[in-house]
């Protein structure tokens, strides 16, 4: 009778210091939180890896300063190709081996869309993801632990629209667009911004991803007479579209969409086809003469230099770098906001609470501020022009936020 | 004879021990990426019964991988007439469609040997992801298709990690013994035939056109199987899950692993899932051997390795890893038979 009681005793004071003692977030201790992402170092989008090297770089200025609460982040990125299959590997190893806290800016629409199921039904937080693609933000209600970052490609299109209603007189539209889901929200943007005048668009051609020159596409939309093209393309195909414009001495207004419109790349196109081309513009552009002598900049390539690896010259002019810093600036941003008590939910809640001003990598001006039902963080942008062998950015703050 | 027979039962034994206690030791994500050796060890057994015995190429495996997959994407999401199915019942449906697929190119393949055949059929990998994009309503598009998220059925206790392990490997067993029957009797004899010269294989009686379709159609249905597996333990299928340079890596991992060697496969199996997940690691262990200064971060970095690794072995062991391994266990056995 006497070792029953003691028993139930011993049983009842586990059972009380278990039910005490908060359940352990995975991926937080009182040293470290552990952050994973999945981006492509190698293949063809390669280049835009740059995004990890700048999140990197800019989480050890930060744990140099003494992280978060106290807390050193630790980043671990991992290469998937820019291929689904192993960007679904990459995740389930970083959630499962490495107990990652949170996936943070993932690069790819197919590729963070492969991944949303398998992280909500973990309740893993997909945080700031590097994708445009609008059901990031809008469907937060199905998929609660996931949010999106930049501008939505369908409100970049639309903004496009807008400016040619507003400034061009008869237009006649050309589009060329890539045909998944990224090109043709775009180009259903661009219809929305058009309004009444949708009419304006006299021809569109799509290309398949996997083609090899969109040159004959690009000849396609010439023999349509018009005097506005549209380039919403990636990587290469962009290079190639303004190759091919230069060749046939086709003499459009260009819009070239914000992915594809990176300084590295315009700089390397022919320049008769390239100038006055018009882009959007939201991260500071390091190549761009505007921001030369900008603080915010002026961190990031210190921050670069002193954090980075294999930093070159041409590395400090790649805004990749400081897109990649922007996003880990609003991160730990959220994570400050998320408090000492960090856990999965409490991310997410800052991460969809937050109004955040003066982020030094972002144009100056623009707040970063999302609720629970609109998760898009950059819902501000400016047009940009590029002349002189450089993007210039003009006009006033316009609102890319879905309505 | 009984003696090498005795050995193959062992060695076959000696795997189903192993596929059994193996999760006992490693992490439940260890057991995930064995799993993911196992679905590359299915579709290899396939290639080996259609290049190791019949003599054909094919350069378009990663096509019927995909028929697998999309096959049981689309059963297990869309359902038939709204009837979804379970992903585990959506295997055997895979295998089939792929091994019709596999049929279908098995009759053009009758009038085309050697390199026409493999220009065909890498044709096939090639121009396979147009059929996910043009019929995208049906199949995804580009953004895929996704799956619910493997559980684990019939009141089961495992690890989801641990029923996919199970589930591919079980397959896999099964799935070797069949292949392993198939060509140690009649048809493997023909097929061998068939292999070493047609005209006397025809001379002998033997019809070529039911022996070599029978090869394609089997080895697509092993693919298939494959591929369905790769769906259910990925949870996502679009054209990008099995690229076009799969069907080479299976080729290399084939000549690797030694093309008539069912157990060799497994080695190759592994080659291909290091070289698609865990090269990095791999060149950072290198580099961390004296006298070598590799750039991990370097892009093409691991199918640099993966090529050299490759010749080497080819050089070495023509016959790859099973070659090797036969040539060193056939004196004994052989020796002892004559004994005997």
């Amino acid at each position: 009778m006497k070792a029953l009681l003691l028993s139930l005793l011993a049983g009842g004071i586990l059972v009380s210091a278990a039910g005490a003692r908060p359940l352990a977030t995975p991926g937080v201790s009182s040293s470290e939180i552990r952050i994973g992402s999945s981006v492509p170092l190698s293949g063809e989008a390669a280049i835009a890896g740059n995004v990890a090297r700048g999140i990197d770089a800019y989480f050890k200025y930060v744990n140099a300063k003494g992280g978060v609460f106290g807390r050193k982040l630790k980043f671990t990125y991992l290469d998937d190709g820019y291929d689904p299959g192993r960007a679904v590997n990459n995740t389930i190893r970083l959630v499962q081996q490495e107990q990652v806290f949170a996936m943070f800016s993932s690069l790819g629409t197919s590729n963070n869309l492969a991944v949303r199921k398998l992280l909500n039904d973990a309740k893993v937080p997909q945080l700031f993801v590097s994708s445009g693609a609008t059901t990031f933000g809008r469907d937060g209600k199905k998929y609660p632990w996931t949010i999106g970052y930049i501008p939505p490609y369908s409100e970049e299109g639309a903004i496009y629209g807008q400016y040619v209603v507003k400034k061009i007189k008869k237009p006649k539209i050309a589009v060329l667009y890539q045909d998944d889901d990224y090109g043709r929200d775009l180009y259903a943007g661009l219809r929305r911004g058009l309004g009444k005048k949708v009419g304006a668009i006299v021809s569109k051609v799509a290309y398949d991803p996997t083609s090899a020159d969109v040159q004959p596409q690009v000849t396609q939309l010439k023999a349509s007479k018009a005097n506005v093209l549209m380039i919403f393309a990636f990587g290469k195909f962009s290079l190639q579209a303004f190759n091919a414009v230069s060749r046939l001495g086709w003499k459009p207004q260009i819009f070239v969409n914000d992915v594809s419109s990176a300084s590295a790349l315009m700089a390397i196109v022919p320049q008769k086809a390239a100038n006055g081309a018009i882009s959007i513009v939201f991260g500071k552009d390091p190549a761009a003469p505007a921001w030369r002598k900008d603080k915010g900049i002026r961190l990031s390539q210190s921050i670069l230099r002193q954090y980075g690896t294999d930093i070159g010259p041409r590395d400090l002019q790649d805004g990749y770098y400081t897109a990649g810093m922007a996003t880990a600036y609003t991160l730990v941003d959220a994570l400050k906001k998320a408090g000492k008590n960090l856990t999965r939910d409490g991310i997410m809640r800052a991460a969809t609470h937050l109004n955040e001003k003066g982020n030094p990598f972002v144009l100056p001006g623009i707040v970063v501020r999302t609720t629970p039902t609109s998760r898009f963080p950059l819902t501000q942008v400016k047009l940009q022009r590029w002349s002189a062998k450089a993007w210039h950015p003009f006009g006033k703050l316009l609102s890319a936020k879905p309505r | 004879m009984r003696l090498r027979l005795a050995l193959e039962l062992l060695s076959l034994f000696a795997l189903a021990v192993l596929i059994a206690v193996v999760p006992r030791f490693v992490s439940s994500f260890t057991a995930y990426e064995i799993a993911t050796v196992g679905m590359y060890f299915i579709a290899l057994l396939g290639l080996s019964i259609l290049t190791g015995y019949s003599g054909q190429i094919s350069l378009g495996h990663g096509a019927f991988m995909a028929i697998g997959g999309y096959t049981t994407a689309v059963l297990s999401v869309d359902g038939i007439y709204g009837h979804q199915i379970r992903d585990v019942w959506t295997i055997p449906i895979a295998g089939v469609v792929a091994g019709v697929a596999g049929l279908l190119v098995g009759i053009p393949a009758l009038r085309l040997s050697g390199l026409y055949l493999a220009l065909i059929t890498f044709g096939l990998a090639v121009a396979f992801r147009q059929i996910p994009l043009k019929f995208d309503h049906f199949l995804g598009g580009t953004s895929g298709k996704v799956l619910s998220l493997l559980t684990t059925p019939f009141g089961l206790s495992a690890a989801p990690n641990h029923w996919i392990y199970y589930l591919t490997w079980g397959i896999a067993f099964v799935l070797l013994v069949v292949a392993w029957l198939f060509v140690r009797g009649k048809p493997g004899r023909t097929l061998k035939a068939i292999r070493d010269s047609e005209i006397a294989a025809v001379s002998s009686g033997i019809s070529l056109a039911r022996y070599k379709t029978l090869a394609f159609a089997l080895s697509a249905f092993y693919a298939g199987v494959a591929g369905s597996l790769y769906a259910i333990a990925r949870g996502f299928m679009n054209p990008d899950v099995f690229p076009v340079v799969l069907s080479v890596y299976l080729v290399a991992a084939l000549a690797l692993g030694g093309v008539d060697s069912f157990l060799g496969l497994i080695l190759g199996a592994s080659a291909i899932y290091v070289l698609i997940n865990r090269s990095a690691d791999v060149t950072h262990w290198l580099d961390h051997l004296p006298a070598v200064n590799l750039d991990p971060q370097r892009p093409g970095m691991p199918d640099v390795i993966f090529g050299a690794v490759l010749i080497v072995v080819l050089i070495l062991l023509p016959t790859g890893v099973g070659g090797a391994l036969r040539r060193l266990f056939g004196p004994l056995t052989t020796r002892l038979y004559s004994k005997s």
